[in-house]
């Protein structure tokens, strides 16, 4: 047993940082930030869409939309951040993924605030634009964008809803020129809810997983009709060309056998911003027709 | 029978036996395991003849997806068997692996660098990485071999070793700095080939490893005995008549060719090249001229076994073959150890 | 006979074995003797043929050693190592049998008669009981006797004549092994050589075994020949004085007929002889 005064200490140093436990460190302004260091392309795309793009200083490697961002310095990305860039910035608000737990309790400690972005589902694009929009002060606008996005997904949606749904597979990663370490979509995620959206049958949509490795069995066996291969990197017409032809190899599957395997080199099929919807549209597109 | 009976039996019918039920368990392995995986199907279906093949899902099932695979298993587990018995006479170690002396992290890192710098022969219509990864494991080769024959006499075995451990982490650290400029899918996709991954859908990967195939084992076929000689030593090997650098040098080489050619198809299956060759020497005894044989048709039936648990444990989904035989081969090895103390 | 002539050999650039001659007559028992490092087991490399002189010759028969095929060189000559180390489990009769390797074809299987022919050198050698034994599981007398026949299987029923013995060369036979088994040694060495028509040449620092043993001894000092010739001979206090630095007395015993040599006392630097 503690002697008494032990206890009497140990409770005065508590009663002492139970304001800071409770608050957290104190921060700086926040209201509407002016130097915006973004590490997420949707966010990106966002913020520029929200008209905060002047305020923007500092972007991932990874950001290519809209043409602005070229200018801009890049301060790495998911597995990379340069914390001694972003903090050379100056920045009042910093978006980083959830995952980067060590760059956010470093942020912490160097008292600028975060926005912390979810990697999630179609819902939750919208959710997270207006989180975003009340971040920079933007809440009419982002409610209006908002607005907008799930107007053309509800309009994509209904266009398809009579049309049967073909079987698709969703491919986004493989080794060049080899059927090997396919990668496809699962059931969760919000390429799987794009495809859905776009009135497709996702064939690993019983799969509870994001990714799913598609061996060549399943794919025989589960017969896509439609295959889709999501790529952000361009790739050339002929490679374009042999990399169709490479699907050749599992000639059963009907997706083969009625040339219904189609390449998508389109970053808005890939991003969960605000062109989601034209996003849809376009695998609709390719699933059902053109408007 | 008493012992003295017993060992009246010569090589030559002890080698016969070992081949009749070695070769029946590999040949039942091939046969069995294109039947087995996540979708039922039915036998009569695959050969109903009148069911045009590209209908014939049952069919496509069993000739595009299990048997190219069933076979890859064969040819991958047999090659990585037979190295690690070789490579196990030449260091004279029962704990040399077809991956000791840094061959298969030059596979590693000659892979990697097809993953990560996109490297493809688009006017080959090939895909880049099991030839990168050939090529790698030929540099680690060549390195290493020049290492350990940089002395005068002969190839020194403590400098192989030596020079084999060197490699691997000289290689295993080129390999970490290849992977910081590997973004996120390039790096899962490392980390799965890694793990091993048989699924070739095609038989070309097979056709082209077959003339490499039939060099190492023709040369693992005069090495068994000289590996026996060499046990005892390799001054003792030479005095009783061997080459002893030409053997030494036939069995580095063709050991690693086996290994480079079994990585380049099927990744850096794990285990199996020390698993196979101890079980099988707890069978059949020491002599090469049998255990070569036996490892080569047991490694065959250990690694078709091995995926096919792989691809039914989690189905749909599968684990990569190189996790299962880690989770055999770990508590094998304890096992091991257990048994000599 | 085997004869080496001025040989020169060295692993690195100094050499360990300088200008050494000497002859192995048919059917002698040549005993080479030296303190640690003098270069016996070299010598004894370089009379089997394991490593090549820098400089000189050995000839086997008057032909040069390396002029002769490897394996018809191991059909007439068999070294027994001072230790042997098996990585796996052979059995002994498996041990004996890999001596059988050059006379047999490349992927040739050994038949009855070289299974029977290993069986006489295990009974030969006192270990045909153990024939079914892992080797790795003997003591260390009983391997060393597995190895010498493992060597007499290895040079049995070569084409020879008397002419020309078959040759066994033996490193330190007795260096691991307690006294009942270097006497076992010994009398089975004695036994193969007269029994056989073997020539022998055993490398041991155990004056007393060399002697119990030798016709004809070769002392060996820095890598140079210090002496050689007919035990009475070259085994002198003198001798031992120079090779060793110790005082010794060297009298026939009584009981054995055989030279016997009892180390007295240390010399001290100032009455070492150059």
């Amino acid at each position: 047993m503690m002697a008494t005064r032990h206890r009497r200490f140990l409770l005065s140093v508590f009663l002492v940082l139970l304001p800071w436990l409770v608050a957290g460190p104190p921060l700086r302004g926040q209201d509407h930030p002016r130097r915006i260091v973004s590490l997420i392309p949707a966010v990106t795309e966002m913020l520029f869409a929200l008209g905060a793009g002047d305020r923007v200083v500092a972007v991932s490697s990874f950001d290519r939309y809209p043409p602005e961002v070229e200018k801009l310095q890049r301060v790495g990305a998911l597995l990379d951040p340069d914390l001694e860039r972003i903090l050379s910035l100056r920045p009042d608000l910093v978006a980083i993924y959830g995952s980067q737990v060590d760059l956010r309790r470093q942020l912490d400690r160097a008292q600028v605030p975060v926005f912390v972005y979810s990697h999630a589902g179609l819902a939750d694009v919208t959710t997270t634009l207006l989180q975003v929009g009340d971040r920079v002060g933007q809440r009419e606008r982002a409610r209006q964008l908002a607005g907008a996005i799930e107007a053309g997904l509800a309009e994509t949606r209904q266009r398809v809803a009579s049309r049967p749904r073909p079987r698709t597979l969703v491919v986004f990663g493989r080794e060049s020129f080899t059927l090997r370490g396919i990668y496809a979509s699962g059931g969760y995620g919000f390429i799987h809810d794009m495809v859905t959206a776009a009135g497709g049958d996702n064939i690993f949509g019983d799969v509870k997983r994001e990714a799913v490795q598609a061996t060549t069995e399943l794919i025989l066996a589960r017969r896509p009709d439609v295959i889709l291969e999501l790529r952000a990197d361009p790739l050339s017409l002929s490679d374009a060309k042999r990399e169709v032809a490479t699907w050749g190899q599992l000639g059963s599957v009907p997706a083969v056998r009625n040339s219904r395997v189609h390449i998508i080199q389109d970053a808005r099929t890939v991003i969960p911003g605000p062109r989601v919807a034209e996003g849809v549209e376009l695998i609709a597109g390719v699933l059902h027709g053109a408007r | 029978m008493t012992q003295r009976d017993a060992n009246a039996r010569t090589v030559g019918r002890r080698l016969t036996l070992t081949l009749v039920i070695f070769g029946g368990l590999t040949l039942a392995a091939i046969l069995g395991a294109p039947l087995i995986g996540s979708t039922p199907i039915s036998l009569t279906r695959v050969f109903d003849r009148s069911i045009p093949f590209a209908d014939n899902t049952d069919a496509q099932i069993f000739f595009v997806a299990r048997l190219p695979r069933t076979l890859a298993g064969a040819l991958v587990g047999a090659m990585l068997a037979s190295a690690g018995v070789v490579f196990q006479g030449l260091l004279r170690n029962p704990l040399a692996t077809p991956f000791t002396l840094g061959v298969s992290a030059g596979a590693a890192l000659g892979a990697m660098l097809a993953i990560t710098f996109g490297w493809s022969l688009a006017w080959l219509g090939a895909p880049a990485a099991p030839l990168a990864s050939f090529a790698g494991s030929l540099m680690a080769v060549a390195i290493v071999y020049a290492l350990a024959t940089a002395r005068h006499h002969g190839l020194s075995t403590n400098v192989l070793l030596l020079a084999g451990v060197t490699m691997n982490a000289f290689f295993s650290a080129l390999i970490l700095f290849v992977q910081y400029f590997a973004d996120f899918s390039e790096t899962f996709r490392i980390l799965r080939w890694l793990m091993g991954d048989l699924d070739i859908s095609s038989y070309q990967p097979l056709v082209t490893a077959l003339p490499l195939v039939a060099i190492s084992f023709a040369v693992f076929a005069w090495l068994a005995r000289p590996l026996n000689l060499l046990n005892l030593g390799a001054d003792a090997a030479e005095a009783r008549g061997l080459d002893v650098l030409r053997a030494q040098r036939a069995a580095f080489l063709s050991a690693s060719l086996a290994t480079g050619a079994a990585v380049s198809v099927g990744g850096p299956v794990g285990f199996v090249g020390i698993v196979v060759p101890h079980l099988v020497r707890l069978l059949v005894g020491a002599d090469h001229r049998i255990v070569l044989p036996a490892s080569a048709l047991f490694g065959a039936a250990f690694l078709i076994g091995c995926d096919a648990l792989a691809r039914t444990v989690m189905s749909p989904l599968e684990l990569p073959v190189g996790v299962i035989t880690a989770l055999i081969g770990g508590p094998f090895f304890l096992w091991l150890l257990v048994r000599r103390t | 006979m085997l004869q080496a002539a001025e040989v020169t050999f060295g692993y690195t650039e100094a050499p360990v074995v300088r200008d050494v001659s000497l002859e192995v007559p048919a059917g002698g028992f040549v005993g080479i003797i030296g303190p640690n490092g003098s270069g016996k087991t070299t010598l004894l490399r370089l009379l089997a043929g394991t490593r090549k002189p820098q400089r000189g010759a050995i000839f086997l028969d008057g032909a040069p050693l390396g002029s002769i095929r490897r394996a018809e060189v191991a059909r007439r000559m068999a070294v027994v190592p001072q230790e042997t180390h098996l990585a796996f489990d052979y059995s002994v009769l498996e041990v004996v049998l890999m001596g059988r390797y050059p006379h047999l074809g490349a992927f040739e299987i050994e038949g009855p008669r070289d299974i029977e022919l290993a069986r006489t050198a295990l009974a030969a050698t006192g270990t045909g009981a153990l024939e079914a034994r892992d080797f790795t599981t003997l003591s260390g007398g009983e391997k060393q006797r597995v190895i010498i026949a493992a060597a007499l299987a290895q040079i049995s029923a070569s084409e020879r004549t008397a002419e020309q013995p078959a040759i066994l060369l033996l490193d330190e036979p007795t260096a691991a092994l307690d006294l009942k088994y270097q006497l076992e040694t010994a009398s089975l060495l004695r036994t193969l050589h007269h029994a056989h028509a073997l020539s022998v040449v055993v490398s041991t620092h155990d004056l007393n075994f060399a002697a119990s043993l030798c016709t004809t001894l070769v002392l060996l000092r820095g890598g140079q020949v210090l002496a050689a010739g007919p035990v009475t001979d070259v085994l002198t206090p003198a001798r031992i004085r120079d090779l060793y630095g110790v005082d010794a007395e060297v009298t026939r015993h009584p009981r054995t007929g055989h030279l016997t040599v009892v180390a007295l006392s240390a010399c001290g630097p100032h009455e070492a002889t150059e």
